[in-house]
Order: C-alpha cells, then structure tokens, then sequence
C-alpha cells in the first residue's frame, strides 16, 4: 500500500508584524497596544503554519455626528455620537474595544468642512479619552486630507497611530508626515493586487519600512462584490506566503461602512417585511461579511455595531484555538 | 447654396466652400495637411488654427484656453465657416516635413545582397522580368500562331508552365512583331500562380528593368526605387501619409471610411502620396517611370485595405475579419499608382486584422523563421505588432500601444521629423546635460525616442517616482504649475525652442507612456507565457518600425519596455517593411516564402480576450515594473541580497 503525499502546503513566506500603537515605554501615552501580522500560512490553517496574532476588530467612530447611518447603529450608541471622546469611551469601556477607527468625515468639504484644527483637536480629545491604539481616517477628499491629515499626525506625534489612506496618487504628504511623527500608514488600492504592491514600494521607497504600511486592498460587503474582495486578499496572502517580501503586510477591512451601506442592512420591515427584523439584519449583515473576509487573510476588522463586533471577537476566539 | 472664401496662410492659397462647412474640411478640400488625430471628432485638440478675419461659428471645446480663444486660436474641426475667412494653419498643426528615415537604413542594417542574390537566402527571381526574344520567323513548316511562337520562345528561356496575356497585347502583337523584324522583349509580371506577358516591346529593352519597394505605413510611406536586374537601390523617398488628416490611427481611418465615396477619397489621398514619391524617386535617379513595371507594397492590413478602396469596417468589429489578407496581384493603374500603365502591384499578405503584410515583411527581414533559436520581434508604433517563434513556428499578437511612441497624446509630442528631439540626457535636478535634435536646429518637441529617453532619465535623477509621479524635491526649480493643473516639468524654455514655446513634459504625458510601454510589455508576457516560454528562453529580441532604429535600448530596459535581457541579445532590423518588400519585388521565393512560410504559418494570439493580459496589465503600469525582480539589473543592491536569501 502506497502511502499518500504530504498535502500541505510549505509557505516560504511570513507576514510582517505591525504594532498600533505607543505606550509610555515607547514614547506614546497609550496604556495598550496592538501587534498584527505574522503569519506563516492562510489565516487559522494551524496544520501548515502559525496564525501567531488574532485579527483585531477596531470600531468606527466618527468626528462629527453621523446622519445617515441607520436606526440600529444610532440605537446602540445613542447620544455619545455627538461626542466623539465620549463615543470612543463607550466603545471601549462599555464594548471592550482593543482598537478605535476615528473617521473625520466632517472635515469633507461637502459634509461639514472642519478646518485641520479643528480635526486635530478631535484626534486629541479621543487620545486623551482613551488608552487603545487609534487610526486616523481621513474624509477620501485628497485635497483635504493633505491638509488636515498632517495637522492630526502632528497632534499625535509619538502615538505610532495607523493614518490612512494613501493612494497611488496622492501619497507623499502623508508618508512624509508619518515619517516625521512615529505613524504606520494604510495605503489603499482599488481591488487590484499590482496597486497594492505599487503602492508598498512608493511608501516604502521613501523610506517608510515595511514593518510601518498596513493594506486596504478594498472591501465589498455581502452581496456587493464580496467574492471579487476576497479573493484579491487572498492572491495578495498567497503571493506573500510564496515569499513576495512587498506583499507581505498585514490587511484591514472596512466591514461596517460597506455593509451598512447596502440595502439589505437598511431598509426597513415595513419596505421588505419578507426581509425579516431590521433591527438584527445589518448586524448579521456586518457578521456575514466580516467572518467571510476572515477567511482571505484579514488583520483589522472595522466594524460598527457592538453586537456584531462582539459576534466576530467570538468567533476569532474560537477561530484561534489549536 | 451659399459660399464664402476661405484664404489659408501662409500658403495663400484661397478656395470656395459652402457656408457652415468646417475648416478643416476646407483645408483638405485646398490641400493642406492639418494634425488631426480624431479625423475631425473635435476630441484631440492638435487641428489648431488661427481666424485672422472673418466671419466663423466655432463649437465649444476643453482644449482652447481663455488667452488663446481671445487670440483667434480655433480648432479646424470643431470651427465653422459663416463668411469670408482668412486662416492661419501654424506650423504645429501641419503634417509636414520629411520623416526621418529612408537612406540610412540601408546602410545600418545591411545591404540586400545579403538576402536575395547568389549565396543568399534567396535565389534573384525578380516579380517582373524582361526577356529580350529573337524569334524565329514563321515558315510553312513552323506555321504556329504569333501568340504560341512567342510563349514557345518565352519558355525556351523560362521554366513557365502558365502563362496569360491580355487582349490589348494580342491586338497589337502581329504588329509588333513584324514591325520589329522578330525581335522583341517580353514584360513577364508574376501574378501568384501564373506568369502574364504584360506588354511586349520592339527592340531589346531588357536592360531598363524598375520595381518599387513600397512601405505603406499608418503615418509614413516609404518608397525604394530598385534596378530589379542588379538589385541596386537607385533612390529613396519618404513622406508623411496624408490620410492622417482623416485620423491619426487606422481605427479613426477605417471609422471615416464609412461609405465608398470616403473610401475612394482615403484611397486617392494615398495613392496621390505614393504617385509623389514615385515621381521624385525617377527625377532622383534619371530614369523613365514608364520602365518602372512593378509594385510590391507591405502594410498593415487597414492601409493595404485603403489602397484598394476594399471596405475595411469589420476590421474593427468583433470577431475582426479582414475584406481579404492577400488581395491579387492587380494593375497598379486600377488603383491610380502612375508607373507603366500596364504595370502591377502585389502586396504582401496579412494573417489577421491587426496582423499585416508589415509584420510579415519584418519576419521575413529577421530571417527568425530560418533559426532554430527562439526569437521574439517587435515592431513598434501605434499598434505594436509582436512575433515569437522560430523556424518551426510562429505566433504573433497585436497590443495597441496608443499613439505615444509617435509622440501622439504627448503635450510637446510630434513624429520623428526636423525639430524632434531623439535623445536627451539629464542630470542631477533634471537639468539638460546632452540632447540630439533631428535636423540639428532648435528643439521643436519630444518624438518617441525622446519621450523615452526623457522619462528613463527621470527616472534615473529621481525626478520622479516609480509611478510617474513628480518628486518637488528632486527637480530642482523645473518643476511648475501647468495650464492645465497639473504639474509640469520644463524641459526647454521658449528661448530656447523653435517656435519660442516652452517645452513640457506633465505627469498624464508620462502616464500615456507608461501606458504604452505596458501594453507592450504584457503583450510580450502572454506570447511568451501562451508557448509556456520566458523571456530568459529568448536568443533574439528584434526591434523594427521607423521608431525603433532610434530607441536606446538600456533606456526601453529602464522604464520597462524592454524586457531585461544581455544588450548583445537585442538587433535592430530598420524598416523591415520596405526591405521586406524589396526581397519580395527582387524574389519570387521570398515571397512565396512569406506566403507559405510566414503568414500562413503564423498563429495569431488575440490579447483582448487574454485573461492574463487583463489581470496582470496593471503590474506594467510602473517604472519598470511592479515586480522588480523581472528586472534583476535594475533591482537595488540591498534588494538583490535580500532576494538572494529568500527562496523563491
């Protein structure tokens, strides 16, 4: 009797650690940090290589209160979303959130315009409330960004915040500032694998490490493209398994913005009354798409609602048992 | 109908059009060649003119700013005439000049004895013969007609199995041949598969035996006049195609040529270029046109379309069938070309739409259907045409590499001709060390060579970065806010210049580059990876086009056009077109050859439908590429190490 071949897979490849994060130690006031990355195989696929580092889930908090998010979020958080040092408690004292993602929506110059100031002084207010790690999301208004995104990294100085998001063009005053203030970066890539690298190398080439960058290759929510994000996540793993040294950064996801923004977790009963309960269908919609994109190798998860982090914090708990 | 006059300087020349007709129509209609790439969209911005006076409607556009609408500046296409007008048509915006190339290429790239002749690949075996016959008079005895004495003679001299003659000739044949007391020359014209007396002529005039080499390319025509007895290059010439003012690439051409009348202009247009061409060519070498008897053209296959007013639009259409790929030998006078008027003209098959009898021309150049080594060929142009094989087989693709490497959709961009610059050095900041200009006077603009060079030596100073992007910091004071937004780096201040216009280069020029050079690059990667080969099995890279004898081959390796191969590996082939053609007007086996060996042996790749292609272009839209490794000679060292330890 012949004896079947090994199947596993030898990976060659290791996913690089990033820490969010600085503690007093380490020139920082934050009294914890986050490591993500290392990993030596596809995520929880302990039989072939180690996942050394549970994903983290960060929750999203925003400058300015949100008017279009639907009833259920509004409901969970309740009047704290008109402070955004008092919405980044509740999510960490009440939730037990390891990680916060401040959105400064407020400074597009659509939807409020707050001036760089007045974002930094945010970024400050939610430091000072707060002792976990923090990114710092600009309002994906180029223009602005390079304005305000600076003014807030220069607010932070030392806090080795994850500031975001650098595309391929318009990268430079960004990494520059990150450079001069002890940040990571988050560069960002339209669901295209060659942008993402692309993006590692400009960063890195001026002279950010690579143990500095986090990627957002993208995300699709369920049913809105949730394949196509996937499965680009997952050929960049692959790639950086194989040993593509510039692929191989950790990943985050923007679960809670992309599904909250489909139907599907919106619409009311009375609009779909076959959809069933719209109080807990856009949490098992942030779920769905937060444990399918687990899967393809992400590293941050941010999310929104509290019951669905605390959903996807279970099943990496259970995901993470050897 | 209502008609102005519409006067064009500095020409002076004055017409009379319809009222409401555009000014660009009215330039064509008075002979003037104006840039237009679109063919008159009003989408390209290069048919600039000035309104000195009169009365015109112009529609808007995004091109014209509020300085230069205040002037007078208007686009020809989009400018309509609403009374008496005098136009300016400035320099830029002509199709003019004399494009760079014709007699040196001979020179570079060998001489055609090395192809067709004694000890040569192919036997000399010219398309057009003429055999001086002495015939034996007709006695009782020997009564056959006067047409089989004279095939009788002709094949006493020729192995000839088939042979045709036309009325014309038998008409006048007992004539002839009386009259010149049985002594004539035979004109024998190989048509495919049977040969046809042409003509026949009182008197011994063998010796006056002419053929043309014609390359009928997308922007230029290239034509050699050739002794067809000697094989001897008598003159050279070449010229702008006019048809560029119906669209700068065969798709705007195949789109304008929509109904036959079109077609019969866009034919007329050409064939009016190539009766120039051919009337200098026999002025230059003190000869008669009537002795030139025969044509042989190679082109892409829309251009040899448009020679034969064929209809070209399902060329364009999925699933892209050409009206035909080797169209009959044909009296060149059907198509209006003036040599004898009983003189022929044979092209060189094409394999596919976008696969022509150009490309075909360039392989049978390359000589890489005879090599047992892998040889990948690459012509460069609008359309770049790629070849792989050896002499087993052969496939090829088509990657449309947009109008850049002809200095199309560049801000400063223009073709290869006096005023171009073809090299350029940079040093630290940017600053202009060393710069070749065509002609040697002031630089004009930027051709495809000098694009390249330009961007690579960007590169290489950290002007910009691997995306394309200007870095402030390393471009010392040459960096500026353009017209139009962006950023632009000054390459030459108008005082400089020839018409005093600074010379720019901005990110979106870099950007149609980039874009270009990728597609080529990816097209070369699908061929490669669809005969599961790499670019490390390759013993031969060959570069043809009129662009391609200029490009610097460690500058095309730098910004990723080029794959990263030994420079010894890389062979210039010049204009394999006209050279191909030649080997075909002085080779009856060079070109059954390109027939049996060549385009029907060749398997054409259709890269639009290519997954790979899809997937992985982005990777090529990167200085060199996004994946370095592909490039070890330009891998910083620290990298190389780090890549060393790594297993892969």
């Amino acid at each position: 009797m012949s004896i079947l071949d090994d199947a596993k897979e030898k990976w060659t490849g290791t996913i690089n650690e990033v820490t969010i994060g600085a503690t007093k130690q380490d020139g920082g006031t934050r009294t914890s940090v986050v490591t993500v990355g290392g990993a030596g195989a596809l995520p929880f696929m302990n039989f072939e290589g180690p996942t050394p580092r549970a994903p983290v889930v960060a929750m999203e908090i925003w400058d300015r209160e949100p008017d279009d998010w639907a009833q259920p979020l509004v409901d969970a958080f309740g009047p704290v979303l008109k402070s955004p040092a008092d919405w980044a408690r509740k999510c960490v004292e009440e939730f037990g959130a390891e990680m916060l993602c401040l959105k400064l929506a407020g400074t597009h110059p659509d939807f409020g315009d707050a001036t760089p100031a007045q974002a930094a002084e945010v970024v400050k207010a939610v430091l000072k409330a707060v002792g976990v790690p923090l990114i710092v999301w600009g309002c994906d208004h180029d223009e602005k960004d390079n304005e305000v995104l600076p003014r807030c990294s220069q607010a932070a100085a030392g806090e080795r915040c994850l500031l975001g998001a650098v595309k391929e063009d318009n990268y430079k005053t960004l990494v520059a500032s990150c450079l001069a203030d002890g940040h990571t970066i988050l560069g960002l890539s339209p669901i295209d694998i060659n942008i993402a690298k692309q993006i590692n190398i400009l960063v890195s080439e001026m002279g950010l490490p690579l143990n500095r960058i986090v990627m957002y290759p993208t995300t699709g929510a369920l049913g809105y493209g949730i394949e196509y994000a996937h499965s680009i996540q997952e050929r960049g793993r692959l790639a950086a398994l194989s040993g593509d040294k510039i692929m191989s950064l950790p990943v985050l996801c923007m679960v809670g913005s992309e599904a909250w923004r489909t139907k599907e977790a919106k619409a009311s009963q009375q609009e779909n009354p076959a959809w069933g309960d719209e109080k807990t269908r856009g949490i098992y919609w942030e779920i769905g798409t937060a444990s399918t994109l687990l899967q393809a190798g992400s590293d941050i998860l941010v999310m929104r609602h509290p019951a669905a982090v605390s959903a996807i914090r279970k099943t990496i708990s259970e995901l993470m048992v050897k | 109908m209502k008609t102005h006059s519409i006067t064009f300087l500095p020409d002076n020349i004055t017409i009379k059009a319809a009222a409401g007709k555009s000014v660009l129509d009215a330039a064509v209609a008075a002979g003037l060649a104006v840039n237009s790439v679109c063919g008159g969209d009003g989408v390209c911005g290069k048919c600039r003119v000035l309104v000195k006076s009169g009365k015109v409607t112009a529609k808007p556009n995004m091109f014209l700013d509020r300085r230069e609408i205040q002037r007078g500046m208007a686009l020809a296409c989009q400018t309509f005439i609403d009374g008496d007008v005098t136009i300016e048509v400035p320099f830029e915006s002509r199709v003019g000049g004399v494009p760079q190339l014709a007699t040196e290429d001979a020179i570079r790239y060998g001489s055609i004895s090395d192809w067709v002749g004694e000890g040569a690949l192919f036997p000399h075996n010219p398309l057009f013969q003429k055999i001086y016959l002495e015939l034996p008079k007709p006695t009782i005895g020997d009564c056959i007609c006067d047409q089989e004495r004279l095939y009788r003679e002709i094949r006493r001299n020729l192995d000839i199995p088939i042979m045709q003659t036309g009325l014309a000739i038998l008409q006048r044949l007992p004539d002839i041949l009386r009259q010149s007391d049985w002594k004539v020359t035979a004109l024998l014209g190989w048509r495919g598969g049977t040969v046809e007396v042409v003509d026949v002529e009182a008197g011994d005039t063998s010796a006056a035996n002419l053929g043309v080499a014609l390359d009928l390319g997308t922007t230029t025509v290239v034509a050699h006049l050739v002794d067809l007895t000697t094989s001897k290059t008598l003159a050279t010439k070449a010229k702008y195609n006019s048809q560029i003012t119906f669209g700068d690439d065969v798709i705007s051409r195949i789109m304008y040529g929509a109904t036959p009348e079109r077609r019969t202009q866009l034919r007329d247009v050409v064939v009016n270029d190539i009766n120039d061409l051919l009337a200098g060519l026999v002025v230059d070498a003190k000869v008669k046109l009537n002795d030139v008897c025969m044509v042989a053209c190679a082109g892409n296959t829309t251009m040899i379309h448009l020679l034969c007013a064929l209809n070209p639009a399902n060329i364009r259409k999925d699933p892209y069938i050409p009206a035909a790929c080797c169209p009959p030998v044909i009296r060149a006078a059907e198509v209006g070309i003036k040599i004898n008027s009983r003189g022929l003209l044979a092209t060189l098959p094409s394999v596919a739409s976008y696969v022509g009898g150009d490309v075909v021309a360039d392989v049978l150049v390359s000589g890489m259907m005879r090599s047992p080594e892998l040889s990948l060929l690459i012509d460069l142009g609008t359309n770049g045409e790629l070849v792989l094989g050896n002499s087993d087989w052969l496939v090829c693709c088509s990657a449309s590499a947009g109008p850049s490497f002809e200095g199309g959709g560049i801000t400063c961009g223009m073709r290869a001709t006096n005023g171009a610059i073809e090299h350029v050095q940079l040093g630290k900041n940017g600053d202009i060390v060393q710069c070749n200009v065509v002609g040697g006077g002031k630089p004009l603009g930027l051709c495809g060579s000098g694009l390249i060079d330009a961007v690579g030596e960007l590169l290489k100073a950290g002007c910009i970065d691997r995306r394309g992007r200007f870095d402030p910091a390393a471009c010392g004071g040459r960096l500026r806010e353009g017209d139009s937004g962006g950023q632009e780096f000054l390459l030459f201040p108008g005082a400089v210049t020839a018409l005093g216009r600074d010379l720019v280069l901005t990110e979106a020029d870099i950007n149609n580059l980039i874009h270009s050079k990728g597609s080529i690059y990816m097209a070369m990667e699908c061929l490669l990876d669809h005969v599961g080969m790499s670019f490390d099995d390759l013993q031969h890279v060959y570069i043809a086009g009129g662009f391609g004898n200029y490009l610097k081959i460690d500058q095309g390796i730098r910004i990723g056009l080029l794959p990263d191969l030994d420079p010894a590996r890389f062979k210039y082939i010049g204009n394999g077109s006209v050279q191909g053609a030649k080997m075909a007007l002085l080779s009856q086996e060079a070109l059954k050859n390109v027939q049996d060996q060549i385009a029907g042996a060749m398997t054409y790749l259709e890269l639009s439908t290519n997954h790979k292609y899809m997937n992985e272009y982005s990777s090529c839209l990167f200085l060199p590429h996004t994946n370095i490794e592909k490039f070890p000679s330009l891998m910083p060292a620290a990298q190389k190490q780090n890549d060393a330890a790594a297993p892969r």
